[in-house]
C-alpha cells in the first residue's frame, strides 16, 4: 500500500491521502447539504429569471427606436448560443473526469468550459456594442431597458460561473481537489447548466419567436 | 472505507446517483441531440415559410423544442434523472411555480390576445 | 458545514495500518478561537442560538423605532387639522413604519425563533451552514441600519410600504428615500434568501434519528413552509426592486409611462411577492401557538396531520391570490372573478387551523399562563382579522374598502393580533429555555390584558373609520366628517399599546433581577411536550448530548407519560429522570467561529451608498464583498485547536471535507451578492 501511495504522479493526487470517510453523506435525505442547498437556490433563481422574462415579454414592442426584429442578428446569436450549449457538454465531461480520478482531464475540461463561457460573454459584449451603435441605448425604449437588463443579468451569472470554474482549476492545480471532493465540481456544474438552461429559454423566447 | 486512490470510486457514492450509468457516452449523445434541436430552431428562422412551422405555428414548434432542450439538460446533464427524487421535486416546484404565476400575470395584461401589448 | 461528530480514529487508518497525520486542511487564514467570550464572541459567532438571540434583540430595537413612528402617526391624527407632522413628513413616517414593522420586526422575529428553536426541535447540533447563518443576520442588521440612515440623509421613503409605480419614480419622489428603501430591502432580501436555503436544508437533512417529517413539531413544519415561501417570494421582490433601481439610478424605462411602460407591472410583481409574504409572517406564529396550546391544554394537538397540511396548503394557495390587492386597478372582470374565488378558498385551510386549535382546547385542563393567554389572544384576534379579510375577497365590497382604514384595521388584526401576539407568547414560553430564568407570570398576565386592551382600542375603531370613508395615508382630516371620536380612541389605544410593550421590556429586566435570588430554572418548567425541553436551561452550546432518538410526535411527553387502557394519562417517569444532564460536551465537535460573514456583509451597504451617492463607493464595497467571500472560501473549515476536543489532532482530517463545501458555499453567497451588484448589470 505504501508503494501505491508513492506511485502518485500528479500533484493533484497528493491530496488523495485525505481520508474518504465522508463519501457517504450522513444526512436524512442522503443528499449532501451543499448539493441540496444549490438545488434550492436554483429553484429560487427560476422565479428571478421568470420575472425578468415576464418584463421583457410585456415590453418587447417598443414605442420608439429599433424593434427586436430590426436589430437582432440571429445567425450571430445562434452561434454564441451553440457555444454556450456545448460548454455544458465540457462541464459534464469535467465532472465525469474527476469521478474517474483523472485530474489532468478535469483541468482540461474545466478550462474548456470557462473558455467557451468567455467566448459567449465576448459575443454578448460585441452584440451590445453593435446594438448601441445602431441606436439601441439602455434608455432608448421600454424594449431596450428590458432586453439589456434580462440578458445582462444572464451575462453576470455566466461571469460568476467562469470565476467559479477558474477557481476550481486553480484549486486542482494546487492539489486541493481530490476525488472525494468531486461533488464540489458537480455543484459548480449544476450552476453552470442552470445558466445554460436559462439561455435556452431566452434564446427561444427572446430571439427566435417573432 | 478503505478505498485507495487507484480504485475508481463507485459513481453512485460520488454524486448520490440512485443507479450507475455509462456517463461519457450518454453525455456526448445528449449533446449531439441538443445540437440537432438547435439546428431545427435556427431553421425556423432561416426558412420561415416551411409548412411545418408556418405562421403562428412557429411559436408552438419553438416552445416545444425549447421545452425538450430544457428538460434534457436538466435531467441528463444535471442528472436529475439519476438522482434522488426530492431534488426533482424541488427544482420543478420552482419552474412550475414561476411558469404558473408569471403566465397568470401576463394573462391579466392580456398580452396573448392580438392587438393588445401591455 | 454540517457538524460532524468527532470520528473514531479507526476510520482514518489506511489499509496499511498507518494513521494519516500529515494531512493539512485547505485554508489560508486561521479562524478566531472558539473559546472567545464577551462582545467579540458575538461578532464572530456561528452558533445558531446566539444568532437567534441577536435576531430577536435587533428586531426588538427596530420594534421601538417602528413603534415610535406609529405613535407619531396617531398623535398627528388625534384631532382634525393636526400640525405635528407636515404632509411630506407624514408620508415618510407611515412608509417607514410599515417597512420597518414588516421587514425589520415581524419577519426577523420569525427568523429568531426559527434559528433558535428549529434546530433544537429536530435534535440538530446547529444549522446546515453556520457561517451563512451568521451572514444572514449581519445582512439583516446592516440592511436595516442602511434603511434607517435615510432619515439622516435626506428623508425616508414616502410611497407607502408597497411604493406603487409610477409614484416611486424620480419624477414623483425626487428625494433619495425610495433609493434607500430599495437598496435596504435588497440587502435584507439576500439575508432572507440565504436564511431560507439554510433552514430548509437543515430541516430536510439534519433531523435526529427517528424524527421523520410527520413527527416534527408544528413550529418546525411551519418554519419549513415559511422558508419555502421566502425562497420563492424573495426573488420576485428582487426583480421588482432591480427594475426600480434601474429606473431611478440609470434612467431605464420600466415604469416610465411616457415610453409606454405599464405601472401595473410593479403592482403585480410586488403582490406576487407580497401575498406569500403576509403568510410567511403569520405562519411562524401559527407554529408557536400550535406548540403552546397543547402544553397548556394538556392534550395532544387536535388533528396533527390536518394542521400540518393546512399550513402547507396555505403556503401553496398563497401564490394564487395576489391580485386581490389590485381589484380597483382595472385588471378586468375575468381576473377579478378568478382572484376573488381563490381568495375565498384560502380561508378554508385557515379555518381548519382555527378549528384545530379550538378542538385542542376543548375538554382540556386549561392552564391560563401568560403564553396560553397570548395564544388564545392570537386565535381570537386573528379570527377577527381573518373574517374582515374574507370581506375583501368579495370584489364589490373590496372596491369600497380599498385604501380605507378598514384595510388598516384588517392587516393590523392579522399582523399584530395574529403574528405579534404569537411571538410575545413565544417569548414568555421559551424565555427560560433561552436565558435560564422565567419571565414573571403576574407581570406577564398584566402584559397580556394591557396589550389586548390597547390593541383593540387602537385598531377596532379603524373598522368604523374605514366604513365611514376615512382614507388611509391621509395626513389630516377636517372636522365634521364624524372621524374625531374614533381617531381619539385609536390614539389613546396606541399609547396603551406602547405601554404594554414597555411593560414587556420592564418584565425582562425585573425578572432577571428577581431570578438571582431564586433557584435555577428547571429544564421543563411547563411540563411540555417537544424534545427541546429535554435539554438543560439555558441551552448548552452543544444542544443535545446525546442526540435523542425520536419515536413519535411529542416524543418528550411520552417519555414522561403513558396512557392506561381507558385513555387516562399516567406518569411513567419523573421529569428529572428523562431530561438530559449537563455534560462537559468535550467529545462534541462544533463549528468554529468566523470573521468573514460580518466582513462580506459589511460591503453590501457600502455598495448601496455607492449607488445612491457615488459609484466609486460601489467599487470599495465590491472589493470588500468579494474579498470577504474569498477569505470565507479559503479559511479552514474548522479551527484545528477548537476548544471542544481532547482527541488527537489527526482526528480533524475528515472535517476537511467541509472545506470543499465551503468553497461552493462561498461561491453561492458570492453569486447571490454579485447578481445584486447592479453596476455590473446591463
Amino acid at each position: 500500500m505504501a508503494n501505491a501511495v508513492q506511485a502518485h504522479e500528479s500533484v493533484a493526487q497528493a491530496d488523495a491521502h485525505a481520508p474518504h470517510a465522508h463519501i457517504q453523506h450522513d444526512t436524512n435525505t442522503g443528499i449532501s447539504n451543499t448539493k441540496l442547498g444549490m438545488w434550492l437556490f436554483l429553484a429560487s433563481e427560476c422565479l428571478l429569471f421568470g420575472g425578468l422574462i415576464t418584463t421583457y415579454l410585456l415590453y418587447k414592442h417598443p414605442l420608439e427606436g429599433p424593434t427586436p426584429k430590426e436589430i437582432f442578428d440571429i445567425p450571430f446569436t445562434s452561434t454564441s448560443s451553440f457555444v454556450l450549449l456545448m460548454s455544458s457538454l465540457t462541464m459534464v465531461l469535467a465532472v465525469s473526469a474527476i469521478e474517474r480520478g483523472d485530474h489532468q482531464r478535469l483541468r482540461i475540461w474545466l478550462g474548456a468550459t470557462a473558455l467557451l463561457g468567455a467566448t459567449f460573454i465576448s459575443g454578448q459584449i460585441y452584440e451590445f456594442t453593435v446594438f448601441v451603435r445602431e441606436g439601441l441605448g439602455f434608455t432608448t425604449s421600454r424594449f431596450s431597458s428590458a432586453f439589456y437588463t434580462l440578458t445582462g443579468f444572464h451575462g453576470v451569472h455566466v461571469t460568476v460561473g467562469i470565476v467559479m470554474l477558474m477557481s476550481l482549476v486553480l484549486l486542482s492545480l494546487r492539489g486541493k481537489l481530490p476525488e472525494h471532493r468531486a461533488e464540489t465540481v458537480e455543484i459548480v456544474g449544476l450552476y453552470w447548466h442552470f445558466v445554460d438552461v436559462v439561455w435556452i429559454f431566452i434564446f427561444a423566447v427572446v430571439y427566435l419567436i417573432p | 472505507m478503505a478505498i485507495t486512490s487507484h480504485d475508481p470510486i463507485p459513481t453512485a457514492q460520488l454524486d448520490g446517483a440512485v443507479k450507475d450509468y455509462s456517463r461519457d457516452k450518454v453525455y456526448v449523445l445528449t449533446a449531439l441531440f441538443l445540437a440537432a434541436l438547435t439546428v431545427v430552431e435556427v431553421l425556423t428562422y432561416a426558412f420561415p415559410d416551411f409548412p411545418a412551422w408556418s405562421g403562428n405555428l412557429v411559436i408552438v414548434v419553438l416552445m416545444l423544442l425549447m421545452a425538450i432542450k430544457f428538460f434534457t439538460v436538466v435531467h441528463i446533464f444535471m442528472h436529475l434523472r439519476f438522482d434522488k427524487p426530492i431534488l426533482t421535486w424541488i427544482f420543478w416546484a420552482g419552474v412550475v411555480l414561476a411558469g404558473g404565476v408569471y403566465f397568470a400575470a401576463l394573462c391579466t395584461f392580456r398580452i396573448f390576445w392580438p392587438g393588445s401589448h401591455g | 458545514m454540517a457538524i460532524i461528530e468527532a470520528p473514531s480514529s479507526d476510520q482514518l487508518a489506511l489499509p496499511s495500518g498507518a494513521v494519516v497525520s500529515d494531512h493539512k486542511p485547505t485554508g489560508a487564514f486561521t479562524r478566531p478561537s472558539s473559546g472567545a467570550t464577551g462582545w467579540k464572541s458575538w461578532l464572530t459567532t456561528v452558533d445558531h442560538k446566539k444568532i437567534g438571540i441577536m435576531y430577536g434583540a435587533t428586531a426588538l430595537v427596530f420594534l421601538l423605532i417602528g413603534g415610535f413612528e406609529a405613535i407619531l402617526i396617531r398623535v398627528q391624527l388625534w384631532s382634525p387639522r393636526g400640525t405635528l407632522l407636515s404632509a411630506n413628513t407624514y408620508n415618510q413616517v407611515f412608509t417607514m413604519h410599515g417597512t420597518t414593522m414588516v421587514f425589520l420586526v415581524v419577519m426577523p422575529i420569525g427568523a429568531a425563533f426559527a434559528n433558535y428553536l428549529m434546530p433544537l426541535q429536530i435534535g440538530a447540533r446547529d444549522v446546515a451552514y453556520p457561517r451563512i447563518n451568521a451572514y444572514s443576520y449581519w445582512m439583516y442588521l446592516f440592511g436595516g441600519i442602511f434603511l434607517n440612515t435615510s432619515w439622516l440623509l435626506g428623508g425616508g421613503a414616502d410611497g407607502g410600504w408597497f411604493n406603487y409605480a409610477p409614484n416611486n419614480g424620480i419624477l414623483y419622489s425626487p428625494s433619495h428615500g425610495i433609493d434607500f428603501w430599495n437598496m435596504g430591502l435588497l440587502i435584507t432580501g439576500i439575508a432572507s434568501l440565504a436564511g431560507a436555503v439554510n433552514l430548509i436544508v437543515t430541516v430536510l437533512n439534519m433531523r435526529a434519528p427517528g424524527m421523520s417529517l410527520m413527527r416534527m413539531p408544528i413550529f418546525t413544519w411551519m418554519t419549513l413552509v415559511t422558508q419555502f415561501l421566502l425562497l420563492f417570494a424573495i426573488p420576485v421582490l428582487t426583480v421588482a426592486q432591480v427594475l426600480l433601481m434601474m429606473d431611478r439610478t440609470f434612467d431605464a424605462n420600466f415604469f416610465n409611462v411616457a415610453k409606454g411602460a405599464n405601472p401595473l407591472l410593479w403592482e403585480h410583481l410586488f403582490w406576487i411577492f407580497g401575498h406569500p409574504e403576509v403568510y410567511l409572517m403569520i405562519l411562524p406564529a401559527f407554529g408557536l401557538v400550535s406548540d403552546m396550546l397543547p402544553v397548556f391544554s394538556r392534550k395532544p394537538i387536535f388533528g396533527y396531520p390536518f394542521i400540518v397540511f393546512s399550513g402547507v396548503a396555505i403556503g401553496f394557495m398563497g401564490w394564487g391570490v395576489w391580485a386581490h390587492h389590485m381589484f380597483v386597478s382595472g385588471i378586468g372582470p375575468i381576473s377579478v372573478t378568478a382572484f376573488s374565488l381563490t381568495t375565498m378558498f384560502i380561508a378554508v385551510p385557515t379555518g381548519v387551523k382555527i378549528l384545530n386549535w379550538t378542538a385542542t382546547m376543548w375538554g382540556g385542563k386549561l392552564q391560563f399562563t401568560a403564553p396560553m393567554l397570548f395564544s388564545i389572544g392570537l386565535v381570537t384576534m386573528f379570527t377577527i382579522g381573518g373574517l374582515s379579510g374574507v370581506t375583501h375577497s368579495v370584489a364589490p365590497a373590496d372596491t369600497q374598502q380599498t385604501d380605507t382604514y378598514y384595510i388598516v384595521a384588517h392587516f393590523h388584526y392579522v399582523l399584530f393580533g395574529g403574528a405579534f401576539f404569537g411571538f410575545i407568547g413565544g417569548f414568555y414560553f421559551y424565555w427560560s429555555k433561552v436565558f435560564g430564568y422565567m419571565l414573571n407570570e403576574k407581570v406577564g398576565k398584566a402584559n397580556f390584558w394591557l396589550m389586548l386592551l390597547g390593541f383593540n382600542l387602537t385598531f377596532a375603531p379603524m373598522h368604523i373609520l374605514g366604513l365611514q370613508g376615512m382614507s388611509r395615508r391621509i395626513y389630516t382630516y377636517d372636522a365634521g366628517y364624524g372621524f374625531d371620536l374614533w381617531n381619539k380612541v385609536a390614539t389613546v389605544g396606541a399609547f396603551v399599546l406602547a405601554s404594554s410593550v414597555f411593560l414587556f421590556i420592564f418584565n425582562i429586566f425585573y425578572s432577571r433581577s428577581k431570578a438571582k435570588s431564586m433557584p435555577p430554572v428547571s429544564a421543563d418548567p411547563w411540563d411540555a411536550r417537544t424534545i427541546e425541553w429535554m435539554i438543560p436551561s439555558p441551552v448548552p452550546e452543544y444542544n443535545f448530548d446525546p442526540i435523542p432518538t425520536v419515536t413519535r410526535v411529542d416524543d418528550f411527553w411520552y417519555r414522561k407519560y403513558g396512557e392506561t387502557n381507558d385513555g387516562k394519562l399516567v406518569r411513567i417517569a419523573e421529569t428529572d429522570d428523562v431530561i438530559q444532564k449537563l455534560s462537559d460536551g468535550k467529545h462534541i465537535h462544533l463549528p468554529s467561529p468566523s470573521y468573514w460573514p460580518i466582513v462580506s456583509a459589511f460591503g453590501m451597504p457600502i455598495i448601496g451608498y455607492g449607488l445612491i451617492f457615488n459609484l466609486w463607493l460601489c467599487l470599495i464595497g465590491g472589493i470588500i464583498v468579494v474579498g470577504g467571500i474569498y477569505g470565507w472560501a479559503l479559511e479552514p473549515a474548522d479551527d484545528p485547536d477548537a476548544a471542544h476536543d481532547d482527541h488527537d489532532p489527526a482526528d480533524h482530517g475528515p472535517d476537511d471535507d467541509s472545506a470543499a463545501a465551503a468553497i461552493t458555499e462561498g461561491a453561492d453567497a458570492g453569486d447571490i451578492a454579485t447578481e445584486k451588484e447592479p453596476e455590473t448589470v446591463g
